[in-house]
């Protein structure tokens, strides 16, 4: 029965071993990086792995759209704030889906070969399926 | 010597005298057991190498399915946090998700 546990034991300790040097390998190191860290600009890179270069580029374009977002969204809170008729604000957050569409199109041509479309399949989807249900979150759309 | 315990009347005692023990009839039975119970068990490595083949395939098995769910579970985690990450990156930039403070 003693040796019968330990058996056991050695067993489970097999078990728990593989587990774990498994689930290091298969750990994405620079996600988990991006995930701790909240940082969508890592999450970027993690996920398409644009080269240095692309990645600065893509960085620019990013910080350049900033400035427009920040417009869009001053005009959108304004509107909202005097409530402004429900076509005007419709009007206002079909041009800030228009230019976010856009940007992402153009950083998606900075993108790898390849992996721009990929970038495309996961951010616009997101652009679609906006619901105005509270504050920004985490949540994934289905 | 005492008169009254002269070889005649030990024999005779003798030959008069019968042991009547109650038998137990789980008397082997409880012997064994003892027996079994102070036996030394082998060194592992003895019963190891006994029952080889069945530790080796338990050992197999263990670690094909330790890999399998580590490498599934690491999976899914990355799956989740990309998931995640890619939704804030889109309201990081989606005007519309802006509330006021």
């Amino acid at each position: 029965m003693k040796n019968f546990l330990i058996t056991l034991g050695v067993v489970l300790l097999a078990c728990a071993a593989a587990f774990g040097v498994s689930y290091l390998v298969g750990a994405d190191p620079a996600m988990r990086a991006a995930a701790r860290e909240g940082d969508a600009m890592l999450w970027l890179r993690a996920e398409f792995r644009p080269d240095a270069a692309q990645f600065a580029a893509i960085k620019q374009l990013h910080d350049d759209y900033s400035i427009a977002c920040s417009r869009h969204c001053a005009a959108i809170l304004a509107a909202r704030e005097r409530k402004a008729p429900a076509g005007e604000v419709a009007a206002l957050e079909k041009v800030c889906v228009d230019a976010m569409s856009a940007h992402f199109r153009r950083v998606a041509a900075l993108m790898p070969p390849g992996q721009g479309a990929r970038y495309l399949g996961i951010v616009l989807p997101r652009v679609a399926g906006y619901s105005h249900q509270g504050a920004p979150n985490v949540r994934v759309t289905p | 010597m005492n008169p009254s315990r002269t070889p005649d009347s030990l024999s005779r005692t003798l030959a008069g005298w019968q042991v009547v023990a109650p038998r137990d009839p789980q008397f082997r039975t409880h012997v064994r057991a003892r027996l079994e119970a102070q036996a030394v068990a082998p060194p592992w490595t003895v019963y190891a190498r006994r029952y080889a083949a069945a530790v080796a395939g338990a050992l197999a098995l263990a670690v094909v399915f330790g890999a399998l769910t580590g490498h599934e579970r690491a999976r899914a985690r990355v799956v989740a946090d990309s998931e995640r990450l890619a939704t804030a990156y889109v309201e990081g930039l989606d005007a519309r998700a802006m509330q006021l403070p």
